[in-house]
């Protein structure tokens, strides 16, 4: 009896030819149902490629390339249609670069603080704050775009950009004028050190704050006509790119090692003198590709910009004025579709293919970029 | 450079960090704080009994005897007020053709007025459109409302270089030393008792299909429309998600193939989501014709293909946290790949998988963009499952666009606005935060 059970064991466990071939086959056909199911989901990309540029050609076989991209004059429903988008293209570049303005210098010193200031503990805290900042929906941002901030803009606009630029200016003014007085007090002699540092302190304070006094009264006698314009979207676009921009500089920061850190400390850096001269350098890349990704983050955005950018094609009086309405690529998309739709095959729906054909071909530039920076970075660093 | 310059630049450099730090979390505060404060003025506020009256003609709600006898001191308090009116139209009667005329206008808009704050005048007949058959429903409403009534507005535009100034004139100046005059300081000093506010949580807004456009009622349709695109999104996201990052981490290579296919997962990541809206509507609607119209099954399928990056990295990451000493054992154990995959990583890396998937739940249902096209309409009715395969719904993210910027009285139904606006972030960040204490836990149990 003990015998036979010991056998059938063994002839268990030894599989026989049949089996094993049997078993080969389902694990090739699992892995092949695998790798089809992966590579489906992931060529999608390509049938978003494919059908936008499907419906994008027509436009420019009807109407060129030469009026969309230089044209300002955007009439699609008029006779005859006019299609420039320069202004529309302007527009979206405008308030992507506002929102950089925004959200790198504030996500990279964000950044930095998580990495190498703050303890453990805070950084623990501080992190579901970027992570529900990044979750909140873009409907959201357009709605306090739209209903709170713009009427805000529009009443009290005045005060709030001399505060706005008091805020900002100020601090890093008081620092400028102390480091500046620092440096010029170095060049004298020792006897005279103590009263040059004061004297030109207290001028160069003086003049700052003079200087801030005119600008804080000029921003405060500005009338915003429409609480809707660049500025607005420029400053909720550039909170919501803020989370990308934090976390992968972050990511970049961390990367690079306590080595090289500690080999600044040792040299007798301080903690701002080593992030400065040897971490940011050394993470330039990875900083970089923050960078892209915010921005593609902000010229994707569609909802923020459509709500309250005041949707205006044409482009501001002098170009940088961000106080005047202007309209992206995505608002245009999102606001025409509507009435292009019934109208299918006309130039007027082919049109909106086209913009949204430029988006994707940019972004997939700007994503092999941040890939490719990436990818050198992290071989530069040696991991 | 001075030490002292030095160590004041380290401290003022790590000052900026931590203001960067605080700006944020201001600025979340600063986003949330009014749509969390007005978004609750939606669920609980300061009713009028003409709220009760929308709730008891409408939809039902309360006795009718408890309706009546609220309705009734009401009435009462507002029969002077008629009885002021029809006084004044008696004397207008007796006047000479030529001093009657001033009185046209003024009397016209003070009916107006009065109706938008008390609904229509007893004795009249029934207005078509419902918003016209009741006044204001919400005390706040009623406040502005009844500003309206005493004061007429008028912008001045006599100041050629400066914008219009507002101009408030009181409205009892217009029929001064007239029986009308007393009418004003009557309803001012009573409109509390006209208007009978009482403190109600009107819970249901989550429920209540909207009348009128979204004047009365709630946001029941746009709630059911946006949980059916998330799960219907979730539906197909995770399944294609989960098995790409199992394919990715257990079987494929680094090879050619396997980066190109990394490079195509990061740029769908990128594309705009305006982008997959025109792909949805070219693809789903136009050549494949998943629908005849646009539909929830449409707008889910490009919703799951936006979240789909999402799911591959969180199940990826999931998957690569699963201590290698569990997969060697397995194997160890004579276990075959397949086996290990089912039985041992999956499982182990379920909760991983469960956040990325909950985060990336949260990302579907806030979407607007792709569902412009492919789902959404500003006004319907609830649906039935099954109709979600060929119909289109309202949805909460679409309707906050189309009712703050497309609505005929934007202000009038602000609160509704807000109502939705907390709605969705409260189940976004509700979502968020369930997958926050999850991960935090997942690494607790990992570290051991």
């Amino acid at each position: 009896m003990l015998e036979n059970s010991s056998t059938i064991q063994k002839r268990s466990l030894v599989m026989s030819k049949s089996t094993s071939r049997w078993r080969q086959l389902w694990a090739a056909l699992g892995q092949g149902f695998l790798f089809s199911v992966t590579s489906l989901s992931t060529l999608t990309v390509f049938f978003i490629f494919y059908f936008i540029a499907k419906d994008a050609f027509p436009f420019f076989k009807l109407e060129g390339f030469k009026e969309f991209f230089t044209s300002t004059h955007w009439y699609p429903s008029g006779h005859p249609a006019e299609f420039g988008a320069m202004s529309i293209f302007f527009g979206t570049g405008l308030v992507t670069l506002g929102a950089v303005v925004v959200a790198v210098p504030l996500g990279v010193a964000a950044a930095v603080c998580l990495s190498d200031v703050l303890p453990f503990n805070v950084r623990q805290i501080v992190k579901p704050v970027i992570e529900i900042l990044a979750a909140i929906p873009s409907v959201a941002y357009g709605f306090f775009a739209l209903v709170v901030f713009a009427p805000l803009l529009q009443n009290n606009g005045g005060a709030v950009l001399s505060i706005g630029a008091w805020l900002i200016l100020a601090p890093i003014l008081a620092l400028l004028v102390v480091v500046l007085s620092d440096l010029i007090a170095d060049r004298c002699p020792d006897a005279a050190r103590k009263v040059v540092r004061w004297g030109c302190g207290l001028a160069l304070g003086a003049a700052a704050l003079t200087g801030m006094i005119l600008l804080g009264n000029h921003l405060r006698g500005i009338e915003i006509i429409s609480g809707a314009n660049a500025l607005n979207v420029s400053i909720i676009l550039g909170i919501m790119a803020l989370p990308t921009v934090v976390s992968v500089s972050e990511d970049a920061l961390q990367a690079c090692g306590r080595e090289l850190r500690e080999g600044s400390y040792a040299l007798g850096a301080t903690r701002a003198e080593t992030i400065v001269k040897t971490v940011l350098p050394a993470s330039v890349s990875g900083i970089l590709a923050a960078v892209i990704l915010g921005v593609m983050r902000a010229i994707g955005e569609t909802m923020v910009v459509w709500m309250a950018s005041g949707n205006a094609a044409r482009i501001p009086e002098p170009w940088f004025n961000m106080l005047q309405p202007v309209r992206t690529l995505t608002a245009t998309i999102a606001g025409d579709m509507g009435e292009a739709d019934h109208v299918t095959g006309s130039a007027r729906f082919h049109v909106l293919f086209a913009m949204a054909f430029c988006l994707l071909t940019f972004s997939f530039v700007m994503n092999l970029a941040s890939e490719a920076i990436v990818r050198r970075s992290r071989k530069k660093l040696g991991k | 450079m001075r030490l002292e310059t030095r160590k004041l630049l380290d401290r003022a450099f790590s000052g900026t960090g931590v203001i960067a730090i605080g700006v944020m979390a201001l600025a979340l505060v600063v986003i949330l704080a009014p749509i969390i404060g007005k978004g609750t003025g939606a669920f609980v506020f300061r009713s009028t009994i003409e709220h009760r009256k929308v709730m008891f003609d409408q939809w039902g709600r309360g006795t009718p005897e408890r309706v009546e006898a609220d309705k009734a001191p009401a009435a009462a308090a507002r029969q002077p007020v008629y009885d002021m009116l029809a006084a004044f139209a008696a004397e207008l009667d007796e006047m000479p053709r030529a001093d009657r005329r001033p009185y046209k206008t003024p009397v016209r808009d003070l009916e107006k007025a009065l109706e938008e704050l008390f609904g229509p005048a007893p004795g009249q007949r029934t207005p078509v459109l419902i918003r016209q058959q009741y006044g204001a429903t919400r005390w706040d409403r009623t406040k502005i409302k009844l500003g309206e009534l005493l004061f007429t507005e008028q912008w001045d535009y006599s100041n050629p270089d400066a914008l219009g100034v507002l101009v408030k004139t009181p409205r009892s100046e217009q029929f001064k030393e007239t029986s009308l005059e007393p009418l004003f300081d009557y309803v001012d000093e009573n409109i509390e008792a006209i208007m009978r506010p009482r403190l109600t949580f009107y819970w249901q807004f989550l429920f209540d299909t909207s009348k009128d456009s979204h004047i009365f009622g709630g946001i029941g349709p746009e709630v059911l429309g946006t949980l059916y695109l998330t799960l219907g999104a979730m539906i197909f996201a995770i399944p294609m998600g989960v098995i790409a990052a199992i394919y990715l981490c257990e079987y494929a290579r680094e090879g050619r193939v396997v980066s190109f296919l990394r490079i195509c997962i990061s740029t769908l990541a990128g594309v705009p989501s305006i982008v997959f809206g025109l792909f949805g509507l070219a693809f789903f609607l136009n050549t494949i014709h998943i629908s005849d119209s646009k539909s929830v099954l449409a707008g889910s399928l490009t919703l799951s293909l936006l979240i789909l990056p999402t799911v591959i990295r969180a199940s990826e990451e999931a998957i690569l946290a699963v201590p290698k000493a569990y997969k060697e054992a397995a194997l160890s154990l004579g276990a075959g790949r397949w086996h290990t995959v089912l039985t041992v990583i999956l499982p182990a890396a379920l909760p991983g998988i469960l956040t990325g998937v909950v985060i990336s739940m949260g990302r579907a249902a806030g979407e607007t963009a792709p569902i412009i096209f492919t789902a959404a309409v500003s006004v319907g009715r609830p649906l039935l499952p099954m109709q979600t395969l060929s119909q289109p719904t309202p949805a909460l993210p679409w309707n906050i666009y189309n009712l703050c910027t497309e609505h005929e009285a934007v202000d009038e139904i602000r609160h509704v606005q807000y109502g939705m606006v907390f709605t969705l972030v409260a189940l976004v960040l509700l979502l968020n935060v369930f997958a926050i204490v999850m991960r935090a836990r997942i690494s607790k149990k990992l570290r051991g």
